[in-house]
């Protein structure tokens, strides 16, 4: 079933090659012809109707002209495009791509055979500034551009999905700092980024290592202080300008100094917030200090939906839907309603948000297989979602909710030639036959086994035992990771509860808070353990007591081995199975 | 034999309650965010011929309540039902006022900031789950009101949040209109941490923080109080020079963690204070005389009973457990009596839950004043209802039945002093939150939807193509 496909795709990329620059050639900047036609394909530049049969013109990096009856200039090299059409390069529209040693979805297949015995206090530091005034996570003037590195092997995955573009970020801390958009191509990091500073990332998680903040009403409370002293700096600042004799200069501040722009509007905040109640938070800071909110995951965007429209707020969609990862357990507790529910509604969201007039874009979440980009956007058209929007949502809609419309998400004259060439239809498993990235042919190769290939990091039914005080507790636990998110919730002789605050970081470790209830009441337990492909153990604490630990396992668990390709067989996972 | 035969009764009565009580549980668990149609919504509601516990007037037998814009209108005999009134028969039935838990930390989507001795910064209202099954739960035992508190983990914690248990509605329209804001203090043990010297607390600092004796819990509060003093000091500087008509002055900088803390010594922000042993307390009480502020509440004050005196001499409410002692070092000297012993000395006092499970048979805990110190049947509903509305300075809407509070009210199917009683309808601005035959025809219409869920797609487990084996861990090979 498999075999027939992989030849046709072998067979399809040698034809193309053939007419394109040998590897030896791509390695040299100077060999690679600056101008390509792409004639006799189907074209959808997504900003206007398709063009059935066509040529596009790519020169110095850009699509100089696309059309049904353009002609080819004669120093381009003609590519024969028939059965082919060509897409705009889809957009990751949130994420850490281009970061090494970010919190990387999925686990990363590393931490393998550790041990994992011992749990330190804070296994992944967010990431530092020089000179800040603010301890690391609190830092806004952190920037992605000192923490890129151009790496085609970590693009392989993305780039084999038809991504060309993405919007990334730093992944750690509560300010995360500011994002810039990359294209997934380049000899060095500087080259890669389409545009720098688009965004202030703040991520509502406690910071790890035990400062303050360490709760999430500290993180609220924290957000909320360095806001009002990014206002009072403001002030002073004015003050001193207007009349600095005799005034002591104010101090410089880095910190506060980033939050400047964000405070005046000119630069968006994308904040992580997948429930109701998180989304309706992050809306209320924004409000509180007049921010330019952009709500990433958004789970439950639909519900908040009428707020979004009214204050005009986009929203990030993750693509990495929920889906039952093992048969149940006999020992297990059933799954609640809830998450049953969640499952089944998450591909329904992007419909009714674009049913609300929300603006929306997609993003990959951590998915285990890159594959199920598109096939999950095609999921979100089964539940509602129209064609067109799915494909406006991985392309046009989500270069103007990053505010780059003007150079990237369509097939215009003028335009970065970010280009994905597809065999069939791109959301009817249309298959990527080759990528142009700023103008230069990226050959597609099956995703290393490293990154995202694990399948599915913690998500899953776990049965759990915890032991405090002496007792054992059965527990059974419905988790899923979403990026470096970790939701889900507990059930069992502890209450039945859904965990908070909850991150998986690179190193496989974990950490949530619960409200468990024990006979002298309701207290909060603090978790923290390692994840071990299908074992998971650790320490948990709570105020008052001794603390207690915890060991279980994901039984029952099917599919390809963690952090792994399956041996002997493709290392691309068959469709449908996840 | 007539004796065995009642008690066989008896034994099946409880039998009935149990099971309803378990398949309770389930049926809320699988609730979800959804909120039961409401009813007697903008209309009226006629509550006929209960026996009406009023708590502050007395037991009202064969009464009528009418319920109308969301207030109490009016409480007697043969009230007539205005047009379009829901009318409920309520013959054989018990009203009382909705209950009111002083101390929990339900719908907390997190309950301690312990990183720092003070986090007067952090507000519980921030972080509140308003589809959390607890709130559902608590309904179904009668509970329309909660205060819920930040945790112990430090001297001066974060700040508390009053609610209505409106489940389903947002947390907006769930906080309490009109309740004055509060905070969190602790002393004692959880704060010197006696239970975790050996180890690494995850998300905690691995050295130990700041302060580990009582005597440094009472500098952290002098010294909280201090700069707050010196903070309200600079704020009345620029107030007097903006005053005076100076231009191009830059207001100074806001401080979150000393801005409660001047409420607090202004009178507008209630203090409640977790604290078991009476040295310490009486230390607190002292502390606050000094600054010229009150502690609002002593929360557990287990140890009480010692100080009573003191405690009614300085105006504080305490809220206590009924019987539970002796669970930690601080605990041990707790009895039964600590309520009644301080009621009797004039301080207000409440039975609180602290646990999202004790919350719903808190008419149980109540029960247990009237054996462990004689309380009378009001005084003891007192400590669940008007007491707690005291304590959180809300008495004037809620706590009692009387014209003109708001219609938070508990129907019962026997005395909520039995141990027989449940829940037949929750009220809360007289809307009905709870119904006890809803919930039975909920129960039916969940297994329905399961089934339909675990049909779908997503909820089918991956097809095993290839007999790929699952991966064990290391240790288990």
């Amino acid at each position: 079933m498999i075999a027939p496909r992989r030849h046709l795709a072998m067979g399809l990329a040698a034809s193309l090659l053939a007419a394109l620059p040998t590897a030896a050639q791509l390695a040299s900047p100077r060999s690679i012809p600056a101008t390509y036609a792409i004639t006799n394909a189907r074209l959808v530049p997504v900003s206007s109707p398709t063009i059935e049969k066509g040529t596009i013109v790519v020169r110095n990096g850009l699509i100089a002209a696309i059309g049904a009856t353009v002609a080819v200039p004669g120093d381009a090299r003609v590519i024969d495009g028939t059965g082919l059409t060509v897409y705009p390069g889809l957009i990751d529209a949130y994420g850490t791509l281009g970061v090494p040693n970010a919190p990387a979805p999925g686990g990363g297949g590393g931490g393998r055979g550790g041990g994992g015995g011992a749990v330190g206090p804070s296994a992944t530091p967010a990431r530092a500034a020089a000179n800040s005034n603010y301890p690391a996570g609190l830092q806004p003037e952190l920037s992605v551009l000192d923490l890129l590195k151009a790496d085609d092997e970590a693009f392989s995955g993305p780039t084999s999905a038809g991504i060309t573009t993405a919007l990334s970020g730093s992944g750690s801390g509560i300010f995360q700092g500011q994002s810039a958009i990359i294209n997934l191509a380049g000899s060095d990091a500087n080259a890669m980024i389409v545009k720098a500073a688009v965004a202030q990332h703040i991520g509502f998680s406690p910071q790890r290592g035990g400062g303050y903040p360490n709760s999430l009403m500290g993180v609220f409370a924290a957000l909320r202080q360095q806001f009002l002293d990014a206002q009072h700096y403001r002030d002073v600042k004015a003050a001193y300008e207007r009349n600095p004799r005799g005034m002591y200069r104010p101090e410089f501040d880095p910190s506060l100094e980033a939050l400047l722009p964000v405070l005046a509007r000119t630069q968006p905040v994308v904040m992580y917030a997948t429930t109701k109640r998180e989304i309706e938070r992050a809306l209320d800071l924004a409000k509180e200090f007049g921010l330019r909110p952009i709500i990433a995951g958004g789970d439950e965007a639909h519900l908040v939906a009428a707020r979004l429209k009214a204050e005009n707020v986009p929203v990030l969609l993750t693509l990495n839907f929920p889906h039952r990862t093992a048969v149940p357990s006999a020992d297990a507790d059933p799954d609640p309603l809830r998450v049953l529910r969640e499952r089944v509604e998450a591909p329904k969201v992007a419909g009714r948000l674009a049913q609300a007039g929300v603006e929306f874009a997609f993003y990959s979440g951590g998915l285990s297989t890159w594959s199920d980009f598109t096939g999950n956007a095609q999921k979100a058209v089964e539940n509602g979602l129209s064609a067109d929007a799915a494909l406006k949502a991985l392309t046009l809609q989500s270069a103007e909710v990053l505010g780059v419309s003007d150079r990237l998400g369509s097939l215009e004259a003028g335009k970065i030639a970010n280009l994905a060439i597809i065999r069939g239809d791109l959301l009817d498993r249309g298959r990527v036959t080759q990528l142009f990235i700023d103008g230069r042919p990226v050959a597609v190769r099956a995703p290393a086994a490293a990154g995202n290939a694990g399948p599915a990091g913690i998500t899953g039914t776990w049965t759990v035992t915890v032991s405090l005080d002496g007792s054992d507790y059965p527990t059974t636990w419905s988790l899923r990771q979403d990026g470096t998110r970790l939701l889900g919730s507990i059930q069992g002789t502890l209450g039945t509860m859904e965990i908070q605050n909850g991150t998986v970081g690179a190193d496989n470790e974990l950490r949530f808070t619960a409200s468990i209830t024990l006979k002298e009441g309701t207290e909060e337990a603090t978790f923290i353990g390692t994840l071990d492909g299908n074992a998971v153990r650790g320490r948990m604490a709570i105020v008052g007591h001794t603390p207690g630990t915890f060991a279980g396992t994901r039984p029952q668990r099917q599919g390809p081995p963690a952090g792994a390709p399956p041996a002997g067989g493709s290392p691309r996972t068959p469709p449908g199975d996840r | 034999m007539r004796r065995l035969s009642t008690t066989s009764l008896l034994e099946d009565s409880m039998k009935r309650t149990l099971l309803l009580a378990a398949s309770l549980a389930i049926a809320a668990g699988s609730l979800g965010a959804q909120a039961l149609p409401v009813t007697g919504g903008a209309g009226a509601t006629l509550i006929k011929n209960a026996t009406v516990l009023t708590v502050t007037k007395g037991t009202l037998k064969n009464t009528d309540v009418l319920i109308q814009n969301g207030k109490i209108a009016q409480v007697g005999q043969n009230i007539a039902a205005p047009a379009g009134a829901t009318v409920i028969d309520a013959t054989g039935k018990y009203l009382m006022p909705g209950i009111i838990d002083p101390h929990t930390h339900m719908m907390s989507d997190a309950v301690n900031e312990g990183s720092l001795s003070v986090t007067s910064m952090v507000r519980i209202q921030d972080i509140l789950n308003p589809t959390a099954v607890n709130i559902y739960r608590a309904l179904a035992g009668g509970v329309t009101s909660i205060n819920i508190l930040h945790g112990s983990a430090n001297t001066i914690g974060g700040q508390n949040a009053t609610m209505k248990l409106k489940f389903g509605e947002s947390v907006e329209n769930m906080m309490f209109p009109g309740a004055p804001p509060g905070i969190k203090f602790a002393l004692g043990e959880n704060v010197t941490r006696k239970n975790s010297t050996q180890i690494v607390i995850p998300g905690q600092p691995t050295t130990r923080r700041y302060p580990v004796s009582r005597m440094g819990q009472e500098e952290v509060v002098r010294d909280a109080f201090v700069r707050a003093r010196d903070y309200r000091t600079s704020l009345d500087e620029y107030k007097a020079r903006v005053a005076k008509g100076e231009k191009n002055l830059v207001p100074p900088r806001r401080d979150l963690e000393l801005e409660p803390l001047v409420e607090v010594l202004e009178g507008k922000r209630l203090v409640h204070a977790h604290t078991y042993r009476a040295d310490e307390t009486l230390m607190l009480l002292h502390l606050a005389d000094e600054f010229g502020f009150k502690i609002a509440t002593l929360q557990h004050g287990l140890e009480g009973y010692k100080i009573a005196s003191e405690i009614a001499t300085h105006g504080a409410g305490l809220s206590s457990f009924a019987d539970s002692w002796s669970y930690k070092i601080e605990a041990y000297d707790a009895i039964p009596y600590n309520v009644a012993i301080l009621m009797r000395h004039g301080v207000v006092t409440t039975i609180n839950s602290d646990s999202d499970e004790r919350v719903r048979r808190l008419n149980i805990d109540a029960a247990k004043l009237v054996r462990y110190g004689g309380l009378t049947e009001d005084e003891a509903l007192s400590t669940i209802t008007i007491n707690g509305a005291r304590q959180l300075g809300v008495a004037d809407k809620v706590g009692s039945i009387e014209v003109g509070k708001d219609a938070d009210l508990g129907l019962w199917n026997n005395h909520p002093l039995s141990v027989y009683a449940a829940v037949d309808q929750t009220f809360i601005d007289g809307k009905v939150y709870f119904d006890r035959q809803q919930d039975l025809t909920m129960r039916d219409q969940k297994v329905k939807e399961r089934a339909e869920l675990e049909k779908a797609e997503a909820n089918q487990a991956p097809v095993n193509r290839r007999a790929v084996q699952p991966v064990l861990p290391q240790e288990e090979r």
